[in-house]
């Protein structure tokens, strides 16, 4: 187990000292790291239970990794994205400058994930989650630009100014729960403190960790940090930092404070609100984007509300419908981003408005693109559709007026979802009779290890869409499980 | 496994078709006819098997097909309509682009609408509803030209929005019902008694499948959407497409609101603007397939009328039942019909205008035939299809007078009226373009001989066909196919056989038939026709789209969240303390008065405060800014054609037009439109400045928790 976290770290590390070394070697090393740690996870994942004690800072402070079923539904997620994306990576990065330094973080960034994941209690997982947000930081910044500086900067601010909330929610559980190791059914549950200062601090930590997760107004540095990478932004920025933010509320919800104590009260309904108008406004603001990549930015932004409303109902319908959508979003949103980096890479566009015909110029890009707009909308049978379903069964299941207002949420959200995702799907393959193609004459499809990846997510989505059956139970599985 | 069958095959010959498509042309319009004829002798043998197939955990919730009498009729139906429109396919085809994906995605409809007919639950026909939503999108874009990417935008944002709200409905129902099972939601409808909730998810459910249907008030996307696809696909989308969203709302009229006259009396009050409306748009018309697509609205009306009958007549629903079957059945043939004369005139003059097709038709006995028995056919004219299931709704109507009195009354003559309307427009299209003469090109007309190739004349031929044999047959055939769809919709038992050509009927008919002639005669030859030209007397404006639509939901939806996001300062939010401070304080400065003395200081302030930060922040930032707030510094006229969309911009310029008119015109920087524009953008800076000190203090707060807590814990 700790070789599934160090391996990344130490490997990664390593990498930065190749600095002399050709730059394949570095990107097959990275691949090989990676593809290594993946198997070492799906190992833990499918042979159970461990646990481990790496070190006590106090008697309360103690950094403990253990894997229970939310960590390996994460986990899974994580290993199963990360080395197709460095094979993409390999391919995409092929021709940019500082790839050792590049390669290096991602590897190491992936270590920090899994902490995240296998954290056995909540200064764990802050400490890896600090480590994430240090370790991506080189890769926003990673094209140099004074964009690219400045996204960094907004990043880097909102990270640690959400961190310092976070922080004094760990302090708050540290200090009255005897330590803040995540107990199934809430760590306050045995430890009760006053209530209305238990609720106050939920707050706090709600938008500590919702920074990561782009909750409205605290989403600012997501759209920014599409200056990074594609890899970085379909990876890091679609799945594993901003769902670790999701993942953190997760645990922060249902193994740290009870949902017993927060049910129905302001604290249930003030971030249910936030998340619900994010859902809205991120998809409102992603259809008036020019820009491809802000745009899936900005749908990130509202998807992650999907996930975090879900979790917020507080029921276990609600968890088990938050985690099948973080499956299905991570699994879509990041064969979107490949698919506009593909485009990137091969002809430079980035607007909107200029991918006028590519989709035959660029058939299985556009046919991989045009697949996961319609999954996200949730269009049956993709997998979008399940998870949409689910989110708005809980719901329902939940009652009272903020998951009423969340399901017209979802349903506007959706609509526009269609709008912004589909528009671009139209605008490739319809450019229009008198449309003058020239710009794009050259566009050539892109390479085996871009399309690979595209082939292997477009299958992933339309699988677990028509049946969808293990992703489900196992979500149900962890829900049901919770006292 | 037959009924997975029907699904399947078109399903996966689509691609197959694609792929042989790439070695051979021919090869592949031969392998879709091949399938089309394939689906429909199994559609033939799978409805005379019946049986029933449960996949579950498939798409979620599982998929669960049947056969029944009804879903039989309108399996053949379909398989028969896409048999043909295929086979017609190749000729229209000849000279087009990209026909591969054409066949791909008509093959790929295929699938998906017999999905939805074979349903046996709610949930099934809404996952092949969808999947034939967007399967069809390409059907109307084919043409790719301007028309048609507008039109098929609106086809998909009408489809996204119905399968929405269909989605939303269906939810409804499954959570207070407990099931989608179209057998078992009446029973469990009985057990929970009539909830307020169900008027809501049926409303959505209606508004879902009324959308492909076609049903006021969003029947939009149908005039502009019909005309532009390729006439195969028009045909189609008219005859098949549209009956797939009737399909839904007789789902849960005949099965959750069965015998409910409050449901019967909105689904009877929206058919009837329906049939109007659409009779009425499709008179105006002067475009060949704009006419018929209106006229789709229009008999969907007939139909919806039907339905509304059924829920308002409760036991004795028998006459309403029947007539709405068999008019589905009966507008599906004439639309094949219609469309495809339609395709045989666009193929060879590219054109559809009536006043440049005009006499096309003349001396060509196949089409004038074809034609003649589609518009004869759907005016209602006795010995025709049409006429029998117009009869039994007509006799539907009457039968609920003596209950419900005078407003049906009313009713009656809307229908007969909107009857007139239909056959005053087909004597319209057949008067243009069979009888008349065009005026400069009818002898290059007449020429041409060879106007259809051998395998699309069979097809128009077969479809014509269906119409008289249906018609004459009427006590055999079409009693059948009523008494056969009477479990789906759950029709009472008719007590008297109907005679269909008694005197009672033939009235009906023989007053449809006079108000048609006085309509064409009266409005048509005289309002209609200015200097031997059709001229389209509608009012341009009167567009619902253009007017209500397409504003609410590109304008005013996104304009007003742009603003939240403007609010707070989406672009800007980094902490500008000392640029804040120093601006704030020049803006005082300046609120305090402008003369001489404040004004330099005032802006000298300002800039100070922005250079300075920034220098601070970040240098190159400081020094772009210097530049720019020096060297390249703009002249402080307002342009005021950047910023002439503005709301202030409009104010303005309406204050100076008040002005003008009052007689106090100001001259030059005086002028209200320049004072709005200076107010507006001194706001926005403000508000820029406070935002920016908002995230400042935003994070000092944290900062400050930060040192709480860290003090705690020492």
């Amino acid at each position: 187990m700790l070789a599934a976290i160090l391996l990344p770290l130490a490997g990664g590390a390593a990498l930065l000292l190749l600095r002399r070394a050709p730059t394949r070697t570095v990107r097959n090393l990275a691949l090989l790291l990676t593809c290594l740690t993946s198997i070492i996870v799906w190992g833990l994942i499918l042979s159970g239970r461990g646990s481990i004690r790496l070190m006590r800072f106090t008697a309360l402070l103690d950094v403990e990794f253990r894997l229970d079923g939310l960590g390996r539904f994460f986990a899974g997620i994580l290993a199963a994205l990360w080395p197709l994306t460095v094979l993409y990576a390999h391919s995409y990065m092929e021709h940019e400058p500082r790839q050792t330094a590049f390669f290096s973080f991602f590897t190491m960034s992936y270590g920090a994930s899994l902490g995240i994941a296998m954290a056995a209690n909540l200064f764990t997982l802050y400490f890896n989650y600090e480590m994430l947000t240090l370790a991506t930081m080189p890769l926003v910044l990673h094209a140099m630009t004074r964009q690219a500086v400045r996204a960094t900067r907004t990043y880097l601010l909102f990270s640690l100014g959400g961190a310092a909330f976070a922080f004094a929610a760990m302090i708050f559980l540290v200090t009255n729960g005897a330590g803040a190791s995540f107990v199934p059914g809430g760590l306050l549950k045995a430890h009760p403190y006053a209530p209305e200062i238990t609720r106050i601090f939920f707050v706090l930590g709600f938008f500590g960790f919702g920074v990561k997760a782009a909750v409205f107004p605290l989403h600012i540095w997501l759209p920014k940090a599409t200056v990074a990478p594609t890899p970085v932004t379909a990876l890091l920025h679609a799945v594993a930092v901003v769902k670790a933010g999701a993942f953190a509320l997760m645990r922060l919800t249902w193994f740290s404070f009870s949902p017993d104590l927060l049910r129905g009260t302001w604290a249930q309904w003030v971030p249910l609100g936030f998340a619900s108008f994010t859902i809205v406004f991120g998809a409102v603001i992603a259809l008036k984007q020019g820009h491809w990549k802000r745009r899936l930015a900005y749908s990130t932004v509202a998807n992650l509300s999907y996930i975090l409303f879900g979790v917020l109902l507080m029921t276990p319908a609600g968890l088990s419908a938050g985690l099948i959508h973080m499956a299905a979003h991570a699994c879509i949103k990041i064969l979107a981003f490949f698919c506009a980096g593909a485009v990137l890479r091969r002809t430079g566009l980035e607007y909107n408005v200029q991918l006028d015909g590519l989709g035959r110029k660029m058939p299985l890009t556009f046919a991989a693109f045009t697949l996961s707009a319609l999954a996200l909308t949730g269009i049956p049978p993709l997998n979008g559709f399940v998870s949409k379903w689910h989110l708005l069964s809980a719901a329902a299941e939940a009652g009272g007026t903020m998951a009423w207002i969340g399901i017209g949420a979802l349903l506007i959200s959706a609509l526009l979802t269609a709008f912004y995702m589909l528009g671009v799907a139209v605008r490739a393959w319809f450019p229009g009779r008198d449309r003058d193609l020239s710009p794009i004459a050259g566009a050539k499809e892109a390479d085996w290890r871009m399309s690979l990846p595209h082939v292997i997510l477009s299958l992933g989505v339309l699988a677990t869409g028509l049946y969808a059956q293990p992703v489900v139970r196992a979500a149900e599985a962890i829900a049901n499980s919770l006292p | 496994m037959l009924l997975l069958l029907l699904v399947l095959i078109p399903m996966c010959m689509a691609p197959v078709c694609w792929l042989i498509s790439r070695r051979s042309k021919h090869g592949r319009d031969l392998c879709a006819i091949l399938t089309g004829f394939a689906e429909l002798g199994l559609a033939i043998f799978a409805a005379f098997r019946g049986g029933q197939i449960t996949l579950d955990g498939l798409c979620g919730l599982g998929l669960h097909l049947t056969m029944d009498g009804f879903r039989a009729v309108y399996c053949v139906v379909l398989a028969f309509m896409w048999a043909m429109t295929l086979l017609f396919s190749p000729d229209y085809f000849a000279h087009h682009h990209r026909r591969s994906r054409y066949y791909f995605f008509q093959l790929l409809t295929l699938g998906a609408t017999m999905g939805v007919f074979l349903a046996s639950d709610l949930f099934t026909a809404f996952v092949f509803f969808e999947i034939m939503s967007f399967a069809s999108f390409p059907w109307v874009i084919q043409e790719e030209t301007d028309g048609a990417i507008r039109a098929a935008k609106t086809y998909l944002a009408v489809s996204v929005i119905g399968g929405l709200a269909a989605l939303m409905g269906l939810f409804l129902l499954g959570r207070y019902l407990g099931t989608l099972e179209l057998s078992a939601i009446y029973p469990a409808a009985q057990k929970t008694g009539r909830l307020p909730v169900f008027y809501t998810a049926g409303g959505c459910i209606l508004f879902g499948f009324g959308a492909k249907a076609g049903m006021f008030p969003i029947h939009i996307w149908l005039p502009k959407a019909h005309p532009v696809a390729p006439a195969p696909a028009s045909a189609l989308l008219s005859g098949a497409l549209t009956k797939s969203g009737v399909w839904g709302i007789l789902a849960i009229s005949c099965n959750l609101f069965r015998g409910d006259p409050v449901w019967g009396a909105c689904i009877l009050a929206l058919g009837c603007v329906t049939m109007l409306l659409g009779a009425v748009l499709a008179l105006f018309s002067i475009d060949l397939k704009r006419t018929l697509a209106c006229s789709s609205m229009s008999q969907i009306g007939f139909i919806l009328v039907g339905v509304g009958m059924m829920g308002l007549l409760g036991e004795e629903n028998a006459p309403a039942a029947r007539g709405t079957v068999l008019h589905m059945v009966n507008h599906s043939s004439f639309k094949l019909v219609l469309f495809l004369c339609a395709g045989a005139v666009f193929r060879n003059l590219h054109r559809l205008d009536l006043n440049e097709i005009r006499g096309f038709g003349r001396k060509k006995p196949l089409l004038t035939a074809a034609f003649l028995l589609g518009a004869l056919g759907i005016g209602g004219i006795p010995l025709l299809n049409g006429y029998v299931s117009k009869t039994l709704l007509h006799e539907s109507i009457v039968e609920g007078i003596p209950v419900y009195g005078g407003i049906l009354k009313a009713v009656e003559w809307v229908f007969l009226f909107s009857g007139g309307l239909t056959l005053a427009y087909m004597t319209k299209l057949f008067v243009a373009v069979f009888v008349e003469k065009h005026p400069t090109r009818q002898a290059e007309f007449n020429a041409m001989r060879r106007y259809l190739s051998k395998p699309a004349a069979i097809a128009l031929g077969l479809s014509a066909l269906v119409i008289p044999v249906l018609g004459l047959s009427a006590n055999q055939t079409m009693n059948a196919i009523a008494n056969c769809s009477a479990d789906f919709f759950h029709a009472g038992h008719l007590h008297h056989p109907v005679h269909y050509l008694s005197a009672e009927n033939l009235k009906g008919a023989a007053i449809s038939v006079a108000i048609g002639a006085a309509v064409y005669l009266g409005v048509v030859r005289t309002w209609m026709i200015r200097n031997g030209r059709y001229v389209n007397r509608w009012p341009k404006k009167l567009d619902l789209e253009d007017l209500v639509y397409r504003p609410v939901l590109l304008k005013l939806l996104p304009g007003l969240f742009g603003w939240i996001a403007a609010l707070f300062g989406e672009n800007r939010l980094t902490g500008r303390f000392a640029a804040g401070t120093l601006n704030g304080a020049g803006r005082i400065a300046k609120l305090f008065g402008e003369n001489r003395i404040t004004k330099p200081l005032a802006k000298g302030a300002c800039t100070a405060g922005s250079v300075g930060s920034h220098a601070l922040s970040d240098s190159l930032d400081g020094a772009v800014l210097l530049l720019s707030r020096t060297v390249f510094r703009q002249s402080p006229e307002p342009v005021e054609d950047k910023v002439a969309e503005t709301l202030s911009y409009r104010l303005g310029a309406g204050a100076d037009r008040a002005a003008a008119l009052l007689g106090k015109e100001k001259q030059g920087g005086r002028r209200y439109a320049r004072l709005f524009y200076r107010l507006r953008q001194s706001f926005r800076s403000a508000w820029r400045q406070i935002s920016g000190n908002l995230s400042f203090a935003l994070l000092m707060l944290v900062l400050a928790i930060c040192a709480v807590f860290v003090y705690i814990l020492l």
